[in-house]
């Protein structure tokens, strides 16, 4: 064949096959629309539980129904910034978002959440704690499903409390017997008593609690002022109400507390109480109930097995505590392009089975209450050991009867912000506790002007 | 002989007609090259800016993007009768005029030294800008687990020296302090190098001539040195100026603005403006007041520098 004969020949084949190429091309679009995989973007926390989701839940969901779920792993503040900036946009990248449930009154009165409300069967309604669906909910729809719940629970080292050198020892110096404090009053004697004493070759301080400036002094203070009776605002929370005996009261306590925290506690994040209690330099903590899964986890805990839990104290005996609650919810973008999908998934997140298998594998406290009996969780026990994985869960379940959320409205994040920096100036001594809450107010009515 | 080329040159442009392409290419062919950098000044920084004063007059949060309504100097009066707002202006000046100051001595010191050479100084030089070429974000991280009051570092050097342990970010007195201190560590090398340069490029023969004249070197140094490398100087100055206001990295990595509120800085409160109070109008009307703040000052302290120099 001539040179240029099998030069054209090539060409045609080339050309021809670019043409059914070509045609290929724009069929399968039109072929695949049934097949075509849906691929849902999610945000979560990067708490256990998102990892949970990202590493288990996920996979497990694409391999049931084909439907791949891409979780991405974004920080507490950066999640908040994100919603708002794509919300404003009104973005389609993301289906589903892990919130905190105090940005539920804020992005759900943008109309920026799906509703969720048809995912529940009054059976579900029933077994999910109505505190949970409640913060989940604004103006009586709900936005975000519950994922995990966790109320402040008191946190002791029981090995401590129960060695009978110490026991003797805090009953010479302080005339009472050593037990779990029920009060206050008791709370502050202990951790006053422990503060700065040796135990096993380390010293240790009396408590340890979130404290830095954000948000994490002001969640541990809620804790406090709730169980004064105190409130942050009036009820239409056109008013901010920091300035009352209860709240004095309150927060004067929680300062007197913040002198018996470790060095350098006025920037203790979770991780810094975590760490804490793992590394066992404190004698009691006020902290989430889920995070006990780190003092049990051998591989960074020296502590794993020595950890009880209580309800928080109360401000006299016989008295009931109000702890501040603290759950994440799951959302659904109303710009995803998926919705259906979206909300698929997040209802097979919380099925039962799932609650159970999330909790166990420790991302969270359930939310619904029958896990709560469910034997995989309260028959679990530490490996090696005939302690009991979850034995905090009598105590959680007793305060989610009492829990508290945040301030429930749409500004409470810039609220918390405000608020934290006059709080700092009381725990730092800068201000007295008056004058601390007086400048709070002020500035909570400057920024409701706003 | 300059008038009649002018009127031959507009004679030509009107025997050749408006409508040409060659009328076209005399008119605007020296901005036709410019116009793709003019198209994205416009794009990326001019309609921003406009926006921005737009939205400053609005009461616009990001929440509810949809309800923006128009409040005229609304925000601007909040600000400007907001006591965090004056603490703000106060913490950065702080900052800003204390960390810059020292970074220009110690910058400066730094480069008369090197500008001597001696074994091993290229070796030196190079380490010396090593702080400047680590990313701000590194160098937060870095200092919060170096300044630990539990386990860092220098905790353990101030506990050896029996100072005890310090609280470097949580002490109300030491935590603006700290801040400086990093970001003069992080900076003076920008200095440094600057001022190497300024005082490479200043003429041997003036020195040599002071010194015929008897001048000792502290004053050939003020009277001579000083003066010709005044406008490099300027020039570090204002960039460094326009870079320590805007400080923010440092701040999220280690104090987060506190303890209570004396590292909050101007961007830092924009920030909580802007992203976590999702207030958006009140963000842009804080950021107007910022640049006006950072253009007046560095005006100012130009001129100052400037004038001061060549009074000599």
């Amino acid at each position: 064949m001539p040179q240029n004969l099998k030069r054209f020949s090539f060409t045609r084949r080339t050309a021809t096959a670019m043409l059914l190429g070509a045609a290929a091309a724009t069929a399968l679009p039109g072929m695949g629309m049934a097949q075509e995989q849906v691929t849902l973007q999610a945000i979560f926390l990067p708490a256990t539980w998102g990892v949970v989701v990202r590493d288990v839940l996920a996979p497990q969901y694409e391999k049931e129904t084909g439907v791949k779920v891409d979780v991405q792993l974004v920080g507490r503040d950066a999640i908040h910034e994100k919603m708002a900036t794509l919300f404003a946009a009104q973005d389609p990248s993301f289906d589903i978002f892990n919130l905190d449930y105090s940005w539920i009154p804020e992005f759900g009165a943008g109309g920026h959440l799906l509703p969720l409300d048809d995912l529940l069967s009054e059976d579900d309604k029933a077994d999910l704690f109505k505190t949970a669906l409640e913060v989940g909910s604004w103006n009586g729809t709900l936005y975000g499903l519950p994922q995990t719940i966790h109320p402040h629970v008191l946190w002791y080292r029981a090995d401590l409390y129960a060695d009978p050198e110490v026991q003797a020892a805090y009953k010479a110096k302080t005339g009472s017997d050593l037990a779990p404090p029920t009060t206050m009053a008791e709370w502050l004697q202990q951790a006053a008593y422990f503060n700065g004493t040796q135990y096993e070759g380390q010293t240790i301080y009396g408590w340890a609690a979130q404290a830095a400036k954000g948000f994490g002094n002001v969640h541990t203070w809620l804790t406090f002022l709730y169980g004064y009776g105190g409130s942050a605002f009036n009820e239409d929370f056109s008013a901010s109400t920091l300035s009352t005996p209860e709240a004095i009261a309150a927060t004067k306590q929680w300062a007197e507390m913040m002198k018996y925290m470790p060095p350098g506690s006025s920037a203790f994040t979770y991780d810094d109480v975590t760490t804490s209690a793992q590394q066992g330099t404190v004698a009691t903590a006020l902290q989430w109930s889920w995070g006990a899964f780190a003092v049990d986890d051998p591989a960074s805990s020296k502590t794993v097995g020595d950890w009880q839990f209580v309800e928080v104290p109360a401000v006299e005996a016989g008295g009931q505590s109000h702890p501040h609650l603290a759950s994440w919810v799951i959302s659904v973008s109303k710009y995803s392009k998926h919705a259906d999908e979206a909300k698929k998934f997040t209802a097979w997140l919380e099925t039962k089975a799932n609650d159970v298998l999330q909790a166990s594998l420790g991302g969270g406290d359930p939310v619904r209450a029958s896990s709560y009996s469910d034997p995989t969780l309260t028959e679990a026990k530490l490996e090696g050991s005939d302690v009991l994985r979850f034995r905090r869960y009598d105590v959680v379940l007793k305060a989610m009867q009492n829990t508290k959320p945040r301030p429930f409205f749409p500004g409470e994040e810039a609220w918390e912000t405000v608020v934290s920096g006059p709080l700092q100036a009381i725990q730092l001594g800068e201000k007295s506790v008056e004058d601390g809450l007086a400048e709070a107010d002020a500035a909570v009515d400057r920024l409701l002007s706003r | 002989m300059p008038d009649s080329t002018a009127t031959l040159t507009r004679g030509a442009v009107h025997r050749s007609g408006r409508g040409g392409w060659s009328w076209f290419a005399r008119r605007y062919g020296a901005i036709l090259p410019m116009a793709p950098g003019m198209l994205f000044l416009v794009v990326m920084s001019i309609y921003p800016t406009i926006y921005s004063l737009v939205i400053s007059l609005f009461r616009w949060n990001l929440s509810d993007p949809t309800r923006m309504r128009f409040g005229g100097w609304h925000n601007f009066g909040l600000l400007l009768t907001d006591v965090t707002f004056w603490n703000a202006v106060g913490v950065t000046f702080k900052f800003v005029l204390i960390a810059v100051s020292l970074e220009l001595i110690l910058g400066l010191a730094i480069a008369l030294l090197f500008f001597q050479r001696f074994p091993g100084d290229r070796f030196l030089r190079a380490l010396l800008i090593l702080p400047m070429v680590v990313a701000p974000v590194v160098v937060g991280l870095l200092s919060r687990y170096m300044l630990n009051v539990q386990f860092g570092i220098i905790t353990f050097l101030t506990e050896a020296l029996g100072l005890g342990r310090i609280d470097f970010f949580g002490e109300p007195n030491l935590a603006l302090g700290t801040l400086i201190v990093i970001d003069i560590w992080q900076w003076t090398p920008f200095m440094f190098l600057i001022m190497l340069a300024a005082l490479q490029g200043v003429p041997e023969d003036i020195i040599e001539a002071a010194k015929v004249d008897g001048a000792r070197p502290v004053r050939i140094f003020f009277d001579h040195i000083l003066h010709l490398i005044r406008y490099p100087v300027a020039v570090a100055v204002a960039l460094r100026l326009i870079d320590a206001f805007r400080v923010y990295d440092i701040i999220f990595m280690t104090t987060r603005g506190g303890p209570i509120d004396v590292t909050q800085t101007l961007s830092w409160q924009i920030y909580d403006a802007g992203f976590k109070s999702l207030d958006i109008g009140y963000a842009a009307a804080y950021s107007w007041l910022m640049l006006i703040i950072v253009v007046a000052t560095v005006t100012l302290v130009l001129r100052l520098l400037l004038n001061e120099q060549a009074s000599r």
